[in-house]
């Protein structure tokens, strides 16, 4: 009941930011632009879409529409995705930082909630709010390709989850920096060093850091910091594939769900030990 | 019964200007709070009184010592439910209003929404805030947020109450209506600790009062245990001292001093203030009136401390 009421709290918190409300504003442009400038005909030799008044050159080929309609399907969540993880990072970011603040951690700790509960409560609140407005444009993009060229799939709408797990791994790093330094501004610069910068690097690690040495440790290291850290872009391409009803990796999931548990556990070890 | 004990709770803060040394906040301190009184723990700024309390509440680790709280072995969440904080200097997320604030800290002490339904209203009324519920509190004066601060600490029913400067930010007639909460909530038994500078606040509501000074316990006692300690009687009087008086008295009894038809006197107890009105009735000097001077709280507490320090 507690967690639920600090879900509440924070979900109340985040209507009221910008950053989240101009993520929802993009999400309904980009719905009604889609829903307005996208329209499919059949023809004998397949469907013909057009985007914006411009036919295509082709129609696709009857055994195609689909795989097609899956390929932009997966394209527009990974778009998505990679909205949702910027803009959410910054509209979530100071969510730790100010509930820790003198004067206010005072009146959450001061009742019978653990500080591993308040961090849950509140990142599970950040977590609720980035899956339901990726459900609002997935369930969208549903909708759109569903009564426009007949084609329903339900896995774009389960891929709100996946987005949803993604966001926790990378909200856990923002949490234990918060944690450990109590600056937003820090907190994000970290969430984003990581993405843009450190995920990317680990993933093609073989073809790029393993190049600058060949000793064993440095590689070692490497590779342990590749699965000790969550898998951003293998999850990324596994959403997509999922959507696209093709076969998807779900170990960079579970290692990175792992991951996202270690980073918890510590960050609430080092809250435990903090004093108010 | 005992609602908060402490025993030999040291603190000490880790500074980096202060290095290994660290900053000690409280210092092999022990106390006992029985339930059903109004306490007040005093002490100048940075005496350590903010941080006992943050300590009894978990808040802050102590370095050495333990504490209960209602019967219960510290650290212990689950007794959190059974008190009630006013931090000093507390402040709210901007999002919240009054109304949202109590239900949220309500649900997160364990009432159930049935519950805060009744309390919530009957709470922002008694604070007289019934008309500010649905406003943001970052639009509320310093003395409402003062008065909702009081209201969440008392929104679950706690048996005990920690507040911290309570009366900091009201008007002379906020501070009244407060203080006849505080004594309202004694009468129904619960026991209230509080911290405060305003020593004449905690003169006029609190049983028992604990002088703290730089981490250190210098004397727990009643109010008028310190304030009743002061032995000085002024007694007034009519027409003229007679010659010789003033000899008599300082050979007989103890030195005493005139001005404007009230003579002054320290006496070491009433066998010396006998004795000094049979002397003068003795010398027919016609006594008008004789007052037992209670030195203020304030004065008890700025004795206690060295000279310089104040509250």
């Amino acid at each position: 009941m507690r967690i639920i009421a600090l879900i509440g709290d924070t979900l109340r918190e985040l209507t009221g930011k910008v950053t989240l409300l101009i993520l929802i504003g993009i999400s309904t442009l980009f719905i009604l632009g889609t829903l307005a400038a996208f329209s499919a005909r059949e023809t004998p030799e397949g469907i013909l879409l057009s985007l914006f008044g411009k036919e295509a050159a082709a129609p696709v080929p009857p055994d195609r529409v689909e795989a097609f309609v899956f390929g932009i399907q997966a394209s527009l969540s990974s778009g998505l995705m990679t909205g949702i993880v910027l803009f959410g990072v910054f509209a979530t970011a100071g969510l730790i930082p100010s509930v820790l603040d003198r004067g206010i951690v005072d009146l959450y700790l001061s009742r019978p909630l653990a500080r591993w509960e308040l961090i849950l409560g509140k990142s599970l609140g950040a977590v609720t709010a980035i899956v339901l407005v990726s459900l609002y444009f997935l369930g969208a993009i549903f909708l759109v390709f569903g009564l426009k060229v007949g084609i329903w799939n339900p896995q774009i709408l389960t891929a709100a989850a996946g987005i949803g797990l993604v966001f926790i791994t990378v909200y856990v790093l923002l949490l234990f920096t918060a944690v450990c330094t109590g600056s937003t501004p820090l907190s994000i610069i970290a969430a984003y060093v990581y993405l843009f910068v450190i995920a990317g690097l680990l993933q093609g690690r073989e073809s790029g850091l393993f190049l600058f040495s060949e000793n064993n440790v440095f590689r070692s290291t490497i590779d342990g910091l590749y699965y000790l850290l969550p898998q951003i872009p293998a999850m990324r391409q596994s959403i997509s594939a999922w959507i696209m009803h093709q076969p998807a990796e779900w170990v960079p999931f579970l290692q990175s769900i792992a991951s996202a548990g270690l980073f918890f556990v510590g960050s609430a070890a080092i809250l435990e030990r903090k004093d108010f | 019964m005992e609602a908060i004990a402490a025993e030999g709770l040291s603190k000490v803060y880790r500074t980096r200007v202060a290095g290994r040394t660290g900053v000690h906040a409280l210092t092999d301190f022990s106390l006992t709070v029985e339930s059903g009184q109004i306490f007040g723990l005093l002490g100048p700024n940075g005496a350590g009184k903010t941080t006992f309390v943050r300590t009894v509440l978990s808040l802050v680790r102590p370095t050495s010592g333990s504490a209960r709280l209602l019967g219960v072995p510290l650290p212990d969440v689950n007794v959190r439910s059974r008190t009630g904080y006013l931090p000093e200097q507390h402040r709210y997320p901007p999002h919240m209003t009054g109304e949202v604030a109590l239900r949220l800290f309500g649900r997160l002490s364990g009432a159930t929404p049935a519950i805060l339904n009744t309390r919530v209203p009957s709470l922002l009324a008694q604070l007289g805030l019934s008309e500010w519920g649905r406003t943001k509190i970052k639009r509320y004066s310093k003395g409402m947020v003062q008065r909702l601060g009081l209201a969440q600490a008392m929104l679950h029913d706690p048996d005990v109450l920690f507040l911290d400067e309570p009366t900091d930010g009201l008007d002379p007639v906020g501070r009244k209506e407060i203080r006849d909460v505080l004594i309202g909530l004694r009468n129904e038994g619960k026991t209230i600790f509080l911290n405060s500078h305003l020593l004449s606040e905690v003169e006029l509501v609190c049983d028992r009062v604990a002088v703290l000074d730089r981490g250190k316990l210098l004397r727990v006692a009643t109010v008028d245990e310190l304030t009743v300690s002061g032995t000085r009687y002024e007694i007034g009087f009519a027409g003229q001292i007679p010659p010789g008086f003033l000899d008599e008295t300082r050979a007989r009894v103890l030195p005493v001093s005139f001005g404007n038809g009230v003579m002054e006197v320290d006496v070491h107890g009433t066998d010396d203030l006998n004795r000094l009105i049979d002397l003068m009735r003795s010398h027919r000097i016609a006594i008008t009136s004789i007052i037992h001077r209670r030195a203020s709280l304030e004065d008890s507490f700025l004795k206690m401390l060295k000279p310089g320090e104040s509250t």
